[in-house]
């Protein structure tokens, strides 16, 4: 819309290009006018999409967004360690490295959600999603959690790793893999440290594993199992913590992120939660790994 | 003095003569007496029998007369009955005297009430007398007013009543002895060793099938079968299959010759089908496109094993897909999904009832199924320590363990392989596109023991006759197959489940002669 109204000097409602001079032509100058408002438009639109995605920048240091993109994918690799599959989980024998997890419909379980998208961005993952007999229905929501079917998912073989979520009346999150050489992985943040270990961003540093572990404990035991004065008390602890740096751990994305950001939204009343808390989820929701996340919360 | 001597004789005579009198003129007496005492006894008895017209033996019923009577079964014998008088037909499951009183346990199929036949003023004497001597499984009909009991009948499968028998007579009248006996049919194995009481063997059971099939597990195995046909044919008629018939004299052996029974056909011999298959196919060449049957299968098998029948019901599968033979597999599995399903959601009943007498872990699934891969299958086999090559066909206990396996981890007794060696499978199955040492193949299993054994099928009558003559077979004798494909074929694919066997599977039964109502094997021809 422009700023001011200019009098028309052709007459009412035509533009200057349907307005021919005497001799049929459009005079120039108006057409040079009118190139120059579009190219004055376009830096215009430039110039914000750039602000917008520094303002995310700042707010978000992990992203690795393009920040002429109006609309923001999720980054493209948001951890930058190695892993071996092939050692953590065992060659690969022809047999495709299937992780099972068994989880009851009635929680489910948001990190390792979040972990799978995670797992996808790095390998070839088949997911699958079934339902055990001893539930008789699910919401189709929870049907479609882990993404659309990938087309070559009849060839099992293409796959580097294996993800079959089952929904079933459990009592506790279950993870199996090689049932002969390892015992079932229960309790869903223990799961999510299993995971993790496959991405290769454990942190390498003790003391920040540690503290990676003390907040995911946080969360399990006092946000998840605890009454409200618990999860004041972790709300309050988050909120410090996130005072001092962007992250849990400080500047770098972990674990104790995902964890704890899942068992806070799930917990719900994110709208009451403090400032730092607040805004750390917002950038947690920035990198685009926690879209799968939402259709679950009420 | 002569005289006198003759005189004595004749007195001794007479003495004697009069000794044997009296005695006969005694025993005249006794018998006399003893009759007397006996009519009128017999008048007492009848004098006293005011009930004789309540109760005896009904003459066969012959369809003499229309008689506008309701019969209630025992399974609708519950308190909202209580004081009305109603008739009940039903088998005498056991009758036991004490005193005046006599209990009967009155039996229709799975249901049992307990019944009372009390002396008072609507029972005599000898009718009671004559209900206690009724023998078992006769079936009678019984009027009786229904009473609500204070303690629950624990023994009986109608625990809040009992029936107070007005009048009882018998239709049908069973021998004394019995070949076997109903309670002993239907106890647990362990409990009769234990308890050194009688289990009836299995040959028992077969040889007298007509009995053993009363017993309230039998029932409920049979009702439970029912009901896998009644949800294969539903679910499949609402996926829009046709159901067809195909015959079952043919004129060669579609599996391949040895295990095949041959019949005289007039001036010429003819065999049973081994398996609808070739037919189910040409009807796909016909256009019906989906396509069902149910009906005998005849293997000359001659192995005695515990999941092999000469004779079973085959429910088969033939299907033309569109580009990709999963879309029958995934056709085929969820129909096997609809019918446990069903199972699980309406026939809890029966699978308890079986549950009694065997007991077993319920039958677990996943919606959609799990699919695993053959090479899958052998890493797994070969990491538990089994040897074997990898286009090895899967003998049984590297079935039953690969089973176990996979319930450990994913908790399915149900699912399928897929892309099996080609080297193993039959002559018309179609190799796989990208390794001709593998198939479009693939078994499905329920607790570790196949049910199915599928494929998509050669529909290329060029590459069909490779195929046959790579395999030895006579190509005379297919001729009218492989022409079936020469006219257009579309790509189809299917497979085909015993009845029996998947019924024994589901309730976790260990012999399939068990879901068999009358069984062939090669060592029983009969009843």
């Amino acid at each position: 819309m422009p700023m001011y109204k200019s009098p028309n000097v052709h007459g009412h409602g035509m533009n200057c290009g349907e307005h021919a001079l005497q001799n049929g032509e459009v005079d120039p100058s108006l057409k040079a006018l009118e190139e120059r408002q579009d190219e004055v438009l376009r830096r215009l639109y430039e110039l914000k999409a750039t602000v917008d995605g520094f303002a995310k920048t700042v707010t978000t240091p992990d992203a690795d967004l393009d920040a002429s993109t109006p609309s923001p994918g999720p980054a493209e690799s948001v951890f930058k360690g190695t892993a071996d599959l092939d050692s953590l989980l065992g060659k690969d024998l022809g047999a495709l490295r299937d992780i099972v997890i068994n989880a009851n419909p009635a929680r489910p379980p948001l990190s390792l959600l979040v972990l799978h998208a995670l797992l996808c961005q790095r390998y070839q993952v088949l997911s699958s999603v079934h339902v055990h007999s001893s539930v008789s229905a699910v919401p189709p929501p929870l049907l479609s959690c882990l993404g659309p079917r990938h087309i070559d998912s009849y060839a099992r073989q293409r796959f580097q790793l294996g993800f079959t979520l089952i929904w079933k009346d459990v009592s506790e999150l279950q993870m199996k893999f090689s049932t002969q050489s390892m015992c079932p992985i229960e309790g869903e943040a223990n799961v999510a440290r299993f995971l993790f270990r496959l991405l290769g961003a454990e942190p390498q540093d003790p003391a920040a594993a540690t503290q990676m572990d003390c907040w995911i404990d946080k969360a399990v035991f006092q946000l998840s199992e605890g009454g409200s004065k618990d999860r004041a008390a972790v709300l309050r602890s988050l909120n410090a913590a996130l005072g001092r740096s962007p992250w849990l751990l400080g500047q770098e994305f972990s674990l104790a992120d995902i964890v704890c950001a899942c068992f806070v939204l799930r917990a719900g009343q994110t709208t009451s939660a403090p400032v730092n808390v607040q805004r750390w989820l917002k950038s947690c929701q920035n990198l685009g790994h926690f879209d799968c996340v939402y259709p679950f919360l009420q | 003095m002569q005289y006198r001597a003759g005189e004595e004789e004749q007195q001794a005579q007479s003495k004697k003569a009069l000794k044997k009198q009296q005695k006969e003129a005694e025993k005249a007496a006794k018998k006399a007496e003893k009759q007397a005492k006996l009519a009128a006894e017999q008048q007492e008895a009848d004098e006293d029998d005011f009930a004789k017209d309540r109760y005896g033996i009904c003459p066969m019923v012959q369809s003499q007369q229309k008689l506008d009577r309701a019969l209630v079964r025992v399974q609708d014998l519950t308190p909202e009955k209580a004081e009305q008088q109603i008739w009940v037909r039903a088998r005498i499951h056991t009758s036991r005297a004490k005193g005046k009183q006599c209990f009967l346990v009155l039996r229709h199929q799975q249901f049992t009430v307990q019944a009372l036949l009390a002396v008072g003023d609507r029972a005599s004497k000898q009718m009671v007398k004559f209900a206690a001597n009724l023998t078992k499984e006769s079936i009678i009909d019984v009027e009786a007013v229904v009473k609500k009991v204070e303690q629950k009948i624990e023994s009986c499968s109608q625990q809040d009543v009992e029936l107070h028998v007005e009048r009882i007579f018998v239709i049908s009248q069973s021998e004394a002895r019995l070949p076997l006996q109903l309670e002993d049919a239907v106890r647990p194995e362990g409990e009769g060793d234990e308890e050194g009481r009688a289990t009836v063997n299995q040959d028992t059971r077969l040889d007298n099938r007509v009995i053993d099939l009363r017993t309230t597990t039998s029932q409920a195995i049979f009702r439970l079968q029912s009901g896998v046909c009644q949800l294969f044919r539903d679910t499949l008629i609402n996926k829009g299959f046709v159901e067809i018939q195909t015959p079952k004299i043919i004129s060669a052996a579609s599996e391949g010759g040895a295990n095949v029974f041959t019949v005289s056909y007039f001036k010429t011999s003819a065999y049973l089908a081994q398996s609808p298959q070739l037919y189910k196919q040409m009807c796909i060449c016909a256009d019906f496109d989906k396509v069902f049957c149910v009906g005998p299968v005849f293997r000359a098998e001659d192995s005695n094993t515990h999941r092999h029948l000469t004779e079973f019901v085959g429910l088969d599968i033939e299907m033309a897909f569109n580009y990709h033979y999963h879309e029958v597999i995934d056709s085929i599995t969820d129909t096997m999904v609809q019918i446990f399903k069903g199972l699980r959601d309406r026939f809890q009943t029966e699978i308890q009832m079986v549950n009694k007498q065997y007991p077993s872990e319920p039958f677990k699934f996943l919606e959609p199924t799990l699919r695993l891969e053959y090479k899958e299958a052998v890493a797994m086999l070969k990491a538990a320590g089994v040897e074997m090559g990898d286009e090895e066909d899967l003998s049984t206990p590297n079935e039953k363990l690969l089973g176990r396996l996979v319930k450990d981890k994913y908790d399915t007794d149900f699912y399928v392989l897929d892309k099996y060696p080609l080297a193993v499978r039959p002559f018309y199955t179609m190799p796989d596109p990208n390794n001709p040492k593998y198939s479009n193949s693939y078994d499905m299993f329920m607790r570790g023991e196949e049910i199915l054994s599928g494929a998509q099928r050669v529909h290329d009558a060029q590459l069909l006759t490779e195929r046959a003559m790579h395999h030895g077979i006579d190509l005379e004798k297919i001729k009218a197959y492989i022409d079936s494909f020469r006219y257009g074929a579309p790509p189809h694919a299917g497979g085909g489940i015993g009845l029996e066997r998947v019924t024994m599977l589901y309730l976790g039964l260990h012999n399939v002669r068990q879901t068999s109502m009358f069984p062939r094997d090669p060592k029983r021809l009969t009843p």
